[in-house]
Order: structure tokens, then C-alpha cells, then sequence
């Protein structure tokens, strides 16, 4: 079953998302899914460690990695001061209240259609070392929104080092239930920023299928970081059964109306990297693809194929960690050959399409508390009446805008009180749109009336708790 | 002449202390500060009593390589290596980790920057 990967009230999502109702496939591919991921923080890699937050993450807070966090994650989360009764869990909470110009479209259950206050969600972690060469980030959460729970995201792995003459490096094997969960930059669609956002906002567009598959697959991927600087993955996919994502409930497809699909044969994710840490700065630049076909549970032997190509780059400077700075950017391109959609149903225009999404990101951090983050997204598409038309003015998903954060993590540092147990993130965060669903102006499908792109602006204060 | 000879041999046996080492007097220890956070504060502390990944820096000049009780991660080889870190001793393996302590656990290829070593132990010098 492919699902999106964040977990959403089913009724009060049908104002942020594409339409195609009737199109089986892409209404599970192509619904504007990047609201948020789901957050991340783990302090029980600083106690495996005893190195503080601040040392893997930017800002002394996940989820943005350092090198050292790098190295550890490809390392397997195995990484450890050699002391014993180190237990492998943490727990995680994100409370938070949203504005947006204008009331949303209609109400989720339980809220209103402004100003909600929420505690969004609630996670624990098994995340940490489990033997000399295998270890775990996996994630359960509760949906504070949803009121429901789920299995979130999971990567198991095993890690070693190789030696090839002079030359050494680490290679492993991760189990994951996201093609971009595995990747240890802030390029890709799991780890970039935005690293938390409101489940009442309006998300960035819609997404490539790569970006909409967590908690709907199951991947098994090996990858290696050689001499240092080169980084490789290559994975497979497969798609879960309907039956099973609801068992684990990993998604929220059990409460949406999105019709299963599977892939067709497998989903290949493939990941090349050059990565250079100079310590007192450092960078990455990278390719990374994923290909696979969709097609109606229902209905198999028609598929619609998908090729994702993308490109991103990353720079850090880090100096004596008193002054931060950060830029991430990706570009994804995808091809949609949509030849189950436009023959089958009829509900495309074309037969294929594309979808490009841009995305940048530069922080500054000082003295590791004080945080300020600007992003920028851009999603364009090819002008198809049958996917987009009964939300869009020309026809197209185009959503483009702005996104600016402001933070305060006052602990994590070495030395903070209540280290390594004690971790908090206060900040605020501003999205602003350009274009939604096409242009400045776009059609509410819920109240079909029209409306501003400007008017689904949105305030985020958040709280981010991590023990 | 003879005053000529002696000026000779002073500037001569300066530059050989320089080029021996001694550099390391002078170090500045704010900049080593820096290259510490910079180098090496990830895996190490120089807070007393904290050891992370590596083994608490604090006291390390005239410490017995492998000796910090509370510190459960070092390799055979760093206990078996018989070194009594000095100044000399941590340039010499900041420079080049492996090559010292063969068979070491620690992940780092080693600062080539002689400068930026002599701040660095003239900063782990302060750590008392």
C-alpha cells in the first residue's frame, strides 16, 4: 500500500491536498504531503556517547546532523563511550499552536478552524546500540492531532569497517521503512527543513513518490562511506499490504480515502555522495534516484512508473562552534508516466507529466541556543485539467514560498543542566506563500470558492521536548 | 670575531630548537581553544571528571597513556604503549595518531598544521 507519510486527520486534509479523488494512484502519490515530517530528537545517543546533543547536531537539537553525527549514523548508531547500562530509549513530545490568515477550509475533528493548540506528538524511541554492529533508530508515536498511535519510522542497522589495503571504510545494511530516513545529510526529503511543522498548515506542495512513502514500504539498503568521502546506498522497496499498514497502522491511510496501490516488481532507491570535512567546515554534494510502478492493488498488470532524479549539496561551517552557519539545497525532477491513470480511469490529461521541487535552507546558530533559519520552496508541474484542475486556476500544482524560524535551545551544550536527559526547543515559525496550487489565487475544493495564496500564511510556536 | 661565532651558534642552536619541537612554547593556548573545539571536542572533554568518546583531557600532561579509571574505551595498545604524555609526546601524536599508537582506536587521521598543534598542547597544557 503506498501511503503519504505523515499521519493526518482524514477529513479536515482534504483542503491541502491535490485532487484526482477518483485517481487511485496519484491520489496516494500526489497529494501535497510535505506538511511535515514528523520530528526527531534522541537523546539516548548522548548517553550512549557521553557526547552532549551539540556534538552531532546543529543548534543542540536534532535533526540536523554534524559530521560527527554523520559518522555515527553511518557507523549504525553503534558509537559508545565503552560503559555499560546504557538502555537504548528516549522519549520525545512537540506541543504547538497554529495561525493562519484565513480560517481553514473546515474544522479537523476536534479543533477549530483557527488557532488550535495542540500536542501534536508524542513519540518513543528505541534508538541506540543493541550489539557491537547493529543498532536502532525506530520510532512509535502518538498523533495528538489524529488521537491515534502508529509505528513511525524505523531504521535498523548493522555497520562494520573494511579494510582494502591502505584504504578503510565503513559499510552496512539497513531494514527502513523510508527510501530518505537512511540518508545522513539535510538535503533529502526526511531531514530537511523544515524539521517540525504544524499538522494545521498547508504543507510545500506536492512531492515527488519518494518523499511519499514513509511508513507504506519496507527497504532493504546497503550503503558504505569509503575513505571518508564517499558515500553510496543502493536499496529495494516494497510496498506493504493494506492488511499490514493497518495492523501497525504506520500511516494514515487506515483513516484516509486512498485506495491501495502496490508497487509493481520493486521500488529502487540508489544515493552517490562526496562528503569533506575539513572540521572547521565541511561539505557534501550528491545525486540520488528512485524508480518505481504503481499500480491499483485491484486492479494489477497497468501501472503508472515514476523516475525521480535529484541533485542536492550542503555546506557547514563550524568553527570553534560559536558561530554556526548552514546551507542545504536539493532539486528533485520527476517523470510521471501516468499509463494506468490517463488509459484506465481517464482522470489525467496527459499520459505523462513532470514534477520539479526545489528547496533551500541556510541557518545561523549562536553559541548553539540561539537559532534563525530561512527556506525557500518551489514545486512546479506540468498543466494537467484531470490531476489539478478542480483546485487550480491554469491547471497546474505550482506552490512556491518561504519559510522563517526562530528558536531557543537553552541546554544540550556539554555542561547544560539536566545533561543529557534535559532537552528543550522553543521557537517560531513563519510560512509564507507566493502560489498555491498554481498561482496567487487557487480554488478552495472544500467551500469551492476561491481563495488567496496568501491566506493560508501560517504562525507556528512550537515547544520541543526530548528525554 | 669570536662575537660574530658566538651569534652564529645562538641563532643556530634557536632555530634547532624550533625545528625540534620547542615551537610548542610558543603556542598561544586561546587559539588552541579554538583548534580544541574544532579538533577534537566532539569525542573528547576538558571538563574535569568528563570523559566522552575519548578520555577526559584535563590533567593529561604527566598522566600514563590509558590511565583514566573512569574511561572504559581505550585500546591494548594505547595501555601497552608505555607513554607518559608530554607536550612533545601529544604533538607527536596529534600529528600522526596511528603512526605512534599503531593499533590505536582513535578516529583521526592527525593535524598537519605544526602552528595550530602548538596551540592546541599549549591549550591542553592549561587543562589541569
Amino acid at each position: 500500500m503506498i501511503a503519504m507519510k505523515m499521519p493526518l486527520a482524514g477529513e479536515w486534509r482534504r483542503w491541502a491536498r491535490w485532487p484526482c479523488a477518483s485517481t487511485a494512484l496519484l491520489a496516494s502519490v500526489l497529494l501535497a504531503t510535505t506538511f511535515s515530517t514528523t520530528a526527531q530528537a534522541v537523546p539516548s545517543y548522548a548517553r550512549q556517547t557521553g557526547s552532549e546533543c551539540a556534538a552531532c547536531h546543529i543548534g543542540s537539537f536534532g535533526p540536523q546532523l554534524t559530521p560527527y553525527g554523520i559518522r555515527f549514523k553511518v557507523g549504525g548508531y553503534t558509537d559508545t563511550d565503552g560503559k555499560d547500562g546504557k538502555v537504548p530509549i528516549s522519549a520525545m513530545a512537540v506541543a504547538n499552536w497554529t495561525r493562519s490568515t484565513k480560517d481553514l477550509p473546515e474544522a479537523p475533528a476536534h479543533f477549530s478552524t483557527n488557532n488550535n493548540a495542540a500536542v501534536q506528538e508524542v513519540s518513543l524511541f528505541l534508538a541506540g546500540r543493541l550489539t557491537d554492529h547493529i543498532g536502532t533508530f525506530i520510532q512509535g508515536t502518538y498523533s495528538g492531532v489524529d488521537r491515534k498511535s502508529f509505528l513511525d519510522q524505523v531504521d535498523i542497522r548493522y555497520a562494520s569497517t573494511l579494510n582494502l589495503g591502505e584504504q578503510e571504510g565503513v559499510v552496512g545494511i539497513s531494514l527502513n521503512n523510508n527510501p530518505t530516513l537512511t540518508d545522513p545529510f539535510n538535503t533529502l526529503a526526511q531531514w530537511r527543513f523544515p524539521y517540525t511543522a504544524s499538522d494545521f498548515g498547508f504543507g510545500t506542495g506536492a512531492a515527488p513518490l519518494v518523499e511519499n512513502l514513509g511508513g507504506s514500504v519496507v527497504g532493504i539498503n546497503a550503503y558504505t562511506l569509503w575513505d571518508k568521502n564517499f558515500y553510496a546506498e543502493l536499496g529495494v522497496y516494497r510496498a506493504l499490504s493494506g492488511n499490514t499498514v493497518n495492523k501497525i497502522n504506520t500511516s494514515q491511510v487506515a483513516t484516509a480515502t486512498i485506495d491501495p496501490g502496490k508497487f509493481s516488481g520493486v521500488g529502487t532507491y540508489w544515493r552517490l555522495a562526496y562528503f569533506k570535512d575539513m572540521k572547521r567546515d565541511n561539505f557534501n554534494v550528491g545525486v540520488f534516484g528512485f524508480n518505481a510502478g504503481v499500480e491499483n492493488a485491484n486492479d494489477p498488470g497497468s501501472a503508472d512508473h515514476y523516475q525521480d532524479l535529484g541533485i542536492d549539496a550542503s555546506y557547514q561551517f563550524l568553527g570553534n562552534r560559536e558561530h554556526i552557519f548552514t546551507v542545504n539545497a536539493s532539486y528533485v525532477w520527476e517523470k510521471q508516466n501516468l499509463n494506468y491513470t490517463y488509459n484506465a480511469l481517464g482522470a489525467s490529461q496527459h499520459s505523462t507529466d513532470t514534477l520539479d521541487t526545489f528547496r533551500l535552507a541556510t541557518s545561523y546558530h549562536y553559541k548553539q541556543t540561539w537559532g534563525a533559519t530561512a527556506g525557500l520552496f518551489d514545486t512546479r508541474g506540468s498543466s494537467d485539467n484531470g490531476l489539478y484542475g478542480s483546485v487550480s486556476y491554469n491547471n497546474r500544482p505550482d506552490t512556491s514560498g518561504y519559510i522563517l524560524q526562530a528558536d531557543w535551545t537553552p541546554w544540550g551544550k556539554e555542561g547544560s543542566w539536566g545533561a543529557p536527559w534535559a532537552n528543550v526547543r522553543l521557537g517560531l515559525q513563519y510560512t509564507g506563500y507566493t502560489r498555491f496550487n498554481g498561482g496567487s489565487h487557487y480554488i478552495d475544493e472544500v467551500n469551492n470558492i476561491d481563495r488567496k495564496a496568501t491566506d493560508n500564511n501560517t504562525t507556528m510556536l512550537f515547544l520541543w521536548l526530548a528525554i | 670575531m669570536k662575537s660574530i661565532d658566538y651569534t652564529r651558534t645562538a641563532v643556530l642552536a634557536l632555530a634547532l630548537v624550533v625545528a625540534s619541537g620547542q615551537v610548542l612554547a610558543t603556542g598561544d593556548a586561546k587559539r588552541g581553544a579554538d583548534a580544541f573545539a574544532e579538533e577534537c571536542g566532539d569525542c573528547h572533554s576538558a571538563i574535569p571528571g568528563k570523559s566522552k568518546k575519548g578520555p577526559m583531557l584535563t590533567g593529561i600532561n604527566g598522566r600514563k597513556a590509558g590511565s583514566v579509571t573512569d574511561f572504559a574505551g581505550y585500546s591494548e595498545a594505547m595501555k601497552q604503549s608505555g607513554i607518559t604524555w608530554s607536550a612533545d609526546k601529544i604533538d607527536a601524536y596529534i600529528a600522526a595518531p596511528k603512526k605512534v599508537v599503531p593499533g590505536g582506536k582513535m578516529k583521526y587521521d592527525g593535524l598537519a598544521d605544526a602552528g595550530t598543534r602548538a596551540d592546541l598542547v599549549a591549550y591542553l597544557m592549561t587543562l589541569k
